[in-house]
């Protein structure tokens, strides 16, 4: 009886198979092979070449753009989880009533859309916003920090506010998922509080730590809106360097091929991640 | 009502209905109009509109940029008339999206200021396929409360005084456009810049990195920092000049003597246009380049048209607005072209950002 449904499923599924492929791989396999053409003033020249991908490896600033981008989204997974993992475990295992209102006044930030958001930093963050009118009121200094704003340390400041929601959720849901026999188990056995984090919580909390990781990692490492209003001067990204070359330059095969090798390193950050969760021992407890 | 009743009603509601359309499709042929929101105000065109058989749909663009790659990506057969900058319309005619003006059915064209008649951007063998729309100029707006002096290009890569307090727009033509006119090199040169000019302009370009808040985007972004003070002076358009004087703060424009960057927008019918739509088309052309669009741009914009159909219904001070009370200020202009190695300015512009 259950082949002719599973039949049916399979040609119910078809079109969301169809749209998924036409709306989501399509461009993307057609941006693969724009990546291998060449640019004359407003002409593709269709003729396969590798030159695109040489100039990106050969090009300190892409390089450089490219190892930014990485660099902060490392930077903006390690404070997210940091700030995250206490206040998952705080939801999961502490609260219990209100439960619900403190997920959802976690997401309400996200509610308020990218824009508004930075410009909330820029009021907090700016010569005459609060916290420089704080830092003058308490006598820290007589005249506003301008490196406040338009600085690194405002852009990595807004992503880890930004996405910190993200890696918060896939903490709590693997909180939820830990049987608190297993800690109190150790505790009996009378291992330390250090080592019931290191070698119960930890483990078996780590695949939610990858799974919010690498959300938040790709979404630093697309974010240019968060730089480039906040950034000042050095607020570039390689994906403002990628949308240059497809607007002003029209340099679409080039832009195509920066892209891929985004999207390439992109695909083995998420495979390691992907391997490391299947060996992790919550898993492997789990089965 | 009977069923027999009921039915005749029925069929002659649907006739009706049926014929309504097509005799909406006599009294007016529809064409669509890709451009800027504030040029496609419902006040500006409202005398056009209400007096011919056009009826008009309009689409807005962001930037040029994507009105060329909608075109470019098969969307010129549904669009009837665009608005590409001047030195962009090459990208289009290397395309082969345009067809050329037909001047025989643009009256108004003959009130063209003598530079855009003149100008050989915008056409290809003689044909015109990008006519002269509405013109304007970026120059340095800045706070005159808190500069000493008004400003030139030199404040942007000399001295320390306003390190930090200054704003550049992220856009690498512009930016090396200031670069080498600070740098003294002539306008005959400045779009074809050899590889040791390229090096002399990255190097001062990274000078003024140094000193830059930041690189705009938005001009409301711009008229934010200006408000804020985070930025006392900034390459910029003119709207910031404007509307924060008439908010109070005391806001200069400086039109520095080494250049002042000029701007053009032209308007361009694509190739797929013919028949009715093609007259209608030219109709509306006519009617963007003559005296009732040119004064309700001049007033509302504040804009200047590209013909002087307008100029003497305007008051001194609105002519001073769009700097057409004296029209020898054109030549002090530099209107942007594209160069031809545009693709390596774009690289440079990067490297000196990620620096």
């Amino acid at each position: 009886m259950s082949q002719p449904v599973d039949k049916i499923g399979n040609w119910l599924a078809l079109p969301v198979v169809a749209a998924l492929t036409a709306l989501c791989l399509a461009p993307l396999l057609i941006l693969f092979v724009y990546s291998f053409f060449q640019v004359d003033f407003v002409t593709i020249l269709h003729e396969p070449t590798f030159a695109n991908y040489a100039k990106v490896a050969g090009s300190e600033t892409y390089r450089g753009l490219i190892a930014r981008a990485f660099g902060s989204a490392l930077l903006v997974v390690g404070i997210t989880a940091i700030i995250g993992y206490p206040v998952a475990w705080f939801i999961a295992k502490r609260v219990v009533a209100a439960k619900s209102t403190f997920l959802t006044l976690l997401l309400v930030p996200l509610y308020s859309g990218d824009l508004v958001r930075i410009f909330a930093w820029r009021v907090l963050l700016g010569a005459e916003g609060a916290v420089n009118r704080s830092l003058m009121w308490l006598g820290v200094t007589d005249t506003p920090f301008g490196g406040l704003l338009f600085s690194p340390l405002a852009t990595h400041i807004a992503l880890t506010y930004n996405y910190l929601p993200f890696m918060v959720i896939g903490l709590w849901l693997a909180f939820e998922s830990l049987d608190d026999a297993w800690t109190e188990a150790a505790a009996d056995l009378g291992a330390p509080a250090v080592d019931r984090f290191r070698r119960v919580t930890l483990p078996l909390t780590l695949p939610g730590l990858i799974a919010g990781g690498l959300m938040v990692f790709v979404m630093v490492a697309g974010d240019y809106l968060t730089p480039q209003l906040l950034g000042g001067a050095s607020g570039i990204t390689i994906i403002s360097a990628v949308n240059d070359l497809f607007g002003t330059a029209f340099d679409w095969p080039l832009g195509s091929a920066i892209a891929w090798t985004m999207l390439a390193i992109l695909m083995l950050c998420f495979g390691v991640g992907a391997l490391a969760i299947r060996r992790s021992s919550f898993i492997s407890e789990g089965t | 009502m009977d069923r027999r009743n009921f039915f005749k009603t029925a069929m002659a509601s649907v006739a009706l209905g049926a014929l309504f359309p097509a005799s909406r499709a006599f009294a007016d042929t529809d064409i669509l109009w890709m451009t800027w929101e504030n040029l496609a105000k419902d006040d500006y065109l409202s005398p056009f509109l209400s007096t011919s058989d056009v009826s008009l749909t309009k689409t807005f663009i962001g930037t040029d940029d994507e009105q060329f790659a909608k075109l470019r990506a098969g969307g010129a057969s549904s669009v009837d008339l665009i608005t590409p900058g001047l030195d962009k319309v090459e990208f289009y005619t290397a395309s082969d999206l345009l067809q050329p003006i037909d001047f025989d059915k643009v009256p108004n064209a003959a009130l063209l200021y003598d530079t855009f008649k003149k100008t050989p951007l915008g056409k290809v063998d003689g044909e015109t396929y990008g006519i002269p729309f509405y013109w304007g100029i970026n120059p340095i707006v800045y706070r005159a409360d808190l500069m000493d002096e008004e400003p030139d290009w030199s404040v942007f890569f000399e001295g320390d005084k306003y390190d930090g307090k200054l704003a550049m727009r992220d856009y690498a033509l512009e930016g090396i456009m200031i670069a080498a006119m600070y740098l003294g090199i002539p306008e005959e040169e400045m779009f074809d810049l050899d590889d040791a000019q390229l090096a002399e302009v990255k190097k001062v370009l990274m000078i003024q990195k140094s000193k830059l808040r930041t690189y705009w985007n938005s001009i409301g972004d711009l008229t934010n920092l200006f408000a804020t003070g985070e930025v006392v002076c900034a390459f910029s358009w003119v709207p910031p000049y404007y509307d924060l004087r008439a908010k109070g703060i005391d806001m200069g424009m400086a039109k520095p003597k080494e250049g002042v960057i000029g701007w053009c927008d032209t308007i361009a019918v694509p190739k797929g246009v013919t028949g009715d739509r093609l007259d209608a088309t030219f109709e509306l052309v006519n009617y963007l380049l003559g005296p009732e669009y040119g004064k309700k741009l001049a007033v509302g914009g504040p804009y200047a048209q590209s013909t002087s159909a307008a100029r003497d219904m305007l008051s001194a001070e609105e002519q001073e607005k769009i700097f057409i009370n004296d029209l020898s200020v054109m030549d002090n202009f530099v209107w942007k072209k594209n160069p031809p190695r545009y693709n390596e300015w774009v690289a440079l512009w990067n490297e000196v950002k990620a620096s």
